[in-house]
């Protein structure tokens, strides 16, 4: 492993720049702080591929991988592909599943796992404040791409719910809880517990404006400077789920397995997708994934040792992105053509695709 | 939605306005929203139905959908008739063309494909931003959707969403979706406002007319509201008319509850009326629920022997532990006492009820006044459950028992268990002081009265040399009074097994040999045989005994028994007892016992042996009988632990014979005591009973080989 020069203070600085320069066209020279449009990101051919095996008539969106469960997140990431691929009449399917089959908690705030074969078929009604964001988000995108305000006003209320229920103090930082309950710092003895993942960092700003009486930049800053301090160490990665019970070092929390994994992967592609591409540990990462070192895969983030390699296209195309972002690379041949599998590699491929489309058309 | 009436727009008022002030946090304030109107049976007993489909399909004046429709909802709902101003509806709309989409909208709409519905309404309005879906279709969709967040809100315990969705989709909450008003009404009571809940089941029960979904919400009220809101909502029982209500099962329910409470509570009675139904659930079901109710109220209302009764009862029912406490509970305040050590011992380890209970009625066994006559296998299994369950109050019982029978040394290690359980124990350190004093044991009486003399004046005063114990009788009132010597008993009953505890206590009786069982055998084959030849064919025919003098009784009981007719011979004998001379009277016990015994009832027996003295080698020979009795029969049973104790009991008192010997070999082989069960077999063998014991061994080597390989 390379050692590398952290320039946490002076990323720092520009980031929170670049957060309230976000709405003002002055910020021109930095075209990542610009957000998504998504409409028409995803080719017809390959959403309905996507379409036709993860989403079921009904609007649910099938976790393939999972005994076939439904949860928030894929609810959201469903909303947000076929916003992409200006479907409306899937996204509009999917909503209505989303919204009589989840939205029904007490806080407004969506229960996160369905499953067909449980009674009731919520079989746990936390939620899970990543899926949220996304359906908060894509529907926030959605009622105004289509002018339909029966999606803002759902965007709206569920924006609020998750300021209120999801933002916890811990120490001087507002950070957001993976749960409305089971996170916090009263809840577990190495409470308040994070994954950085659950960051979706494009919907901050646009949720913000729906919701402005919560403090959503300064979750955002909070968010980043949590990842840079958990990537400060010797390994450089986060480990899925942390303890902020030591506040000035995040640890990697009780009972999860100390790793970078499934959930932490995504965290790159979300920072690149907010146009957040000057974050140094970009390019460690870039470096560790590529094809010469050990590439993306589930690692220890005590030991460096690797678990699992992840090979699908869905992962693939992940250190592919960032070096189209960081170098302007062009993505391989082999990944330009979509080849579904399982829902979440094939999730997080469209979601890369879609990216690439809109910002980095050069590369693919 | 315009069929529903004023009493649906009241309901809603009802409903909107509870939902809303739940919201704001002011509901329990608001005084209880006014009843809707009494509705006339009619309205009620029309169906209402969703009649937007059909609604529309008539507004584009398409007939033949109108019919299909009609006769769609003819097949669902029988008593429907379509509404009449369907005509009115076709006129305006009749010149636009009907448009195929809506009718596949609609067809979806049927089939429950709710997002699909909204998924082709979004694609038309991509491509056609002016078109919009029929008002009717949209209300009907909202509907669904609500409904189907409402139960989803309701299966996840969400209240407060089910509350918001009722309110903003009030169309939700008519006759035809009784489910969601039930919900609705859940959700008001899980949010603390009962009368809201009661609301929801007023309007529910004024308007609604299915008599299932009406006895259901009551069935539902039971559960949620206090009992005297379900009381009045019986006031809207129908009994007249197509299809009348039979709430009796809510009134049974409430009389039964007001049963129920007032069962555990002596000073509350219940109303003959009440009482009735509970007798009338006991009749027509076979539940032990009622009777349990109706067996606690007794016992707690001055009846023991009805309880004990319907605890029977409850016990054939299978109520199990729960009744059989209340048996043991009822034999001991009938003063059957001994009746109910033994039952309650069977079912000790059931529950921590019935520990208790046992323990408590071994405790009052041994405490009773003047002290009873008690069998050894009852101090026997008492013992070892008093040792386990470390229960103070029993062992000093043992204590005053050993001591009243003259058992000093076993008593004072009885009193100082008790006080290593139970540390601020006065009486059982009176005890320890008295017995202490009484053995001279100088050291253990100092400590006690150093201990104790400040907190303890008759301990001070034995001390003191004042009121000193006169021999046999506790000077002061313990738990026992214990004011009779006890010579019969003394004599005749072994101290409890307890090693540890009564170290030395072997000591009773144990000269008799087994030439004296087999002597006395032999005397009672000749006095039967006697008897057979003097009565000759008369015994033999059934006689009441009443009224014969006690000699010839007697000799009518062992003729009997020489017929082998023990049942009739106790019979006899219970005359013989009642009429004879003393000497008449031991020996007609003495046969009654033996009678018992031939019939297994082996406690009978022990009552029976206790009705008149015995010389000590027919003591001897009935205890020896009745445990040989109690072991076979636990034997039998597969109980070997009680077997051992049994068999233990009884070479206590005469030596062990080698069929029994056998017995507890195999006994030890089923436990598992592998080693014990080899000694016992090789000692049989080497008497020359090697056949028998010989397949102990083999079955010894067959296990534990199985077990080393």
């Amino acid at each position: 492993m390379r050692s590398q020069i952290p320039r946490p203070v002076q990323t720092l600085i520009w980031l929170f720049a670049a957060f309230f320069l976000m709405t003002s066209m002055a910020s021109s020279q930095s075209l990542s702080v610009q957000p998504l449009n998504l409409l028409g990101s995803i080719p017809p051919a390959d959403w309905e591929a996507y379409r036709s095996r993860f989403v079921e008539d009904n609007g649910r969106v099938v976790d393939t991988a999972n005994g076939n469960i439904s949860h928030s997140e894929g609810q959201g990431y469903g909303l947000l592909l076929a916003l992409a691929a200006a479907d409306r009449r899937s996204f509009e399917q999917i909503w209505n599943f989303t919204f009589t089959e989840l939205l029904i908690r007490d806080d407004g705030l969506a229960a996160w796992k369905w499953d067909p074969a449980g009674k009731p078929r919520v079989t746990d009604r936390n939620n899970a404040t990543d899926g949220d964001l996304l359906i908060a988000y894509a529907l926030a995108k959605a009622g105004a791409a289509w002018q339909e305000p029966r999606y803002t006003t759902a965007a709206q209320k569920l924006a609020k719910a998750i300021g209120k229920s999801t933002f916890s103090r811990s120490g001087r930082s507002l950070v957001l809880l993976p749960g409305a309950h089971g996170f916090g710092a009263g809840d577990r003895p190495d409470g308040p517990v994070v994954n950085l993942s659950y960051w979706v960092f494009e919907t901050f700003p646009v949720l913000a404006a729906l919701a402005p009486e919560y403090e959503w930049n300064r979750v955002w800053r909070d968010g980043v400077m949590l990842l840079q301090q958990a990537t400060s160490g010797r390994i450089r990665l986060p480990a899925d789920w942390l303890s902020l019970q030591n506040g000035l070092q995040p640890q990697p929390a009780d009972g999860f397995p100390p790793e970078f994994g499934y959930n932490s992967l995504r965290i790159p592609l979300y920072l690149l997708r907010a146009g957040m591409t000057d974050m140094e540990w970009l390019r460690a990462l870039k470096q560790r994934w590529s094809a010469e070192n050990e590439g993306v895969a589930v690692v220890n983030v005590m030991t460096g040792q690797v678990r699992e390699q992840l090979t699908d296209q869905g992962y693939a195309i992940l250190p592919a992105a960032l070096a189209c972002a960081l170098d302007g690379t062009p993505v391989p041949e082999p990944l330009k053509t979509f080849e579904p599998s399982l829902y979440y590699p094939s999730t997080l491929y469209l979601l890369a695709k879609s990216l690439l489309g809109e910002k980095y058309p050069q590369c693919v | 939605m315009r069929l529903v009436g004023s009493a649906i727009t009241i309901a809603v008022a009802i409903l909107g306005f509870a939902a809303i002030a739940q919201q704001t946090g002011s509901g329990t304030n608001q005084p209880p929203a006014q009843s809707p109107p009494p509705t006339p049976a009619a309205n009620g007993s029309q169906p209402q139905v969703d009649e937007s489909a059909l609604r529309y399909f008539a507004s584009q004046g398409d007939t033949r959908r109108v019919n299909a429709e009609i006769a769609r909802l003819r097949a669902l709902y029988p008593n429907w008739t379509p509404p009449s101003d369907l005509s009115q509806l076709s006129g305006g709309a009749a010149a636009a063309a009907p448009d195929p989409l809506i009718e596949r909208l609609w067809n979806l709409y049927r089939e429950d494909r709710i997002a699909e519905v909204r998924a082709a309404i979004a694609e038309r309005q991509t491509s056609d931003p002016n078109w919009k879906a029929p008002e009717e279709l949209v209300a009907a969709l909202e509907t669904v959707e609500a409904r189907r967040r409402l139960t989803n809100a309701s299966d996840t315990g969400q209240w407060r969403t089910v509350l918001q969705v009722a309110t903003e989709a009030p169309s939700l909450l008519t006759c035809v979706n009784v489910d969601v008003l039930w919900r609705v009404a859940e959700a008001f009571a899980r949010t603390d406002q009962p009368n809201r809940t009661r609301d929801v089941y007023t309007y529910l029960l004024q308007n609604c007319a299915n008599p299932g979904e009406r006895l259901a919400t009551l069935q539902k009220a039971l559960t949620l509201l206090p009992e005297q809101q379900v009381t009045a909502l019986l006031q809207f029982e129908r009994k007249t008319g197509e299809s009348p209500d039979d709430f009796s099962s809510i009134r049974d329910e409430l009389a039964r509850r007001r049963v129920e409470r007032a069962s555990l509570d002596s000073k509350m009675t219940a109303s003959a009326e009440d009482l009735t139904v509970v007798e009338r659930l006991i009749q027509n079901t076979n539940e032990s629920g009622p009777v349990l109710i109706l067996g606690w109220y007794n016992y707690h209302h001055g009846n023991p022997a009805r309880a004990l009764e319907l605890f029977k009862t409850a016990l054939d029912r299978n109520a199990g532990a729960k009744a059989a406490e209340g048996y043991a509970m009822s034999l001991r305040a009938l003063e059957r006492i001994s009746e109910a050590e033994a039952f309650a011992y069977e079912w000790r380890e059931r529950a921590p009820e019935n520990m208790k209970i046992y323990l408590d009625v071994a405790t009052a066994l041994l405490s009773q006044d003047p002290p009873p006559r008690l069998e050894p296998q009852v101090l026997t299994r008492i013992v070892p459950v008093v040792t386990a369950q470390r229960f103070s109050d029993a062992a000093q019982a043992l204590g005053w028992y050993s001591y009243n029978t003259q058992q000093i040394r076993t008593a004072r290690d009885w009193f100082r268990t008790a006080l290593s359980w139970k540390a601020d124990d006065e009486a059982s350190a009176y005890g320890l002081a008295l017995t202490t004093q009484r053995l001279n044991d100088r050291a253990g009486f100092n400590a006690v009265v150093a201990q104790w003399r400040s907190r303890s004046q008759r301990i001070a005063d034995l001390a003191d040399g004042i009121n000193p114990p006169s021999g046999r009788q506790p000077a002061a009132t313990p738990p026992i009074a214990a004011q009779a010597p006890m010579a019969q008993a003394v004599e005749s009953t072994p101290l409890p097994v307890q090693p540890r505890l009564v170290p030395r206590q072997a000591t009773v009786e144990q000269v008799e040999t087994e030439q004296t069982f087999s002597r006395t055998e032999d005397n009672v084959r000749r006095r039967q045989t006697q008897a057979r030849s003097a009565l000759g064919r008369s015994c033999a025919m059934t006689r009441n005994p009443a009224g014969l003098s006690g000699d010839s009784a007697l000799t009518r009981g062992w003729c009997l028994m020489e017929i082998n007719r023990p049942m009739e011979a106790v019979a006899a004998f219970d005359q013989a007892i009642a009429t004879g001379s003393s000497r008449t009277r031991e020996e007609a016990a003495y046969g009654k016992s033996l009678a018992y015994l031939r019939k297994n009832l082996t406690s009978e027996a022990a009552i029976a042996a206790a009705e008149a003295p015995q010389t000590r080698e027919r003591r001897v020979e009935l205890g020896a009988s009745i445990l040989t009795q109690r072991a076979l029969a636990a034997y039998r049973d597969g109980r070997y632990v009680e077997t051992l104790l049994a068999l233990s009991e009884r070479a206590r008192i005469v030596p062990e014979q080698n069929d029994l010997l056998l017995i507890r070999g195999w006994s030890y082989l089923k436990l598992g005591r592998y080693g014990d069960a080899e000694k016992v077999f090789r000692a049989v063998q080497q008497t020359g009973y090697s056949e028998e014991a010989a397949a102990g061994l083999n079955a010894i080597r067959e296990v534990t080989g199985q077990m080393r390989y």
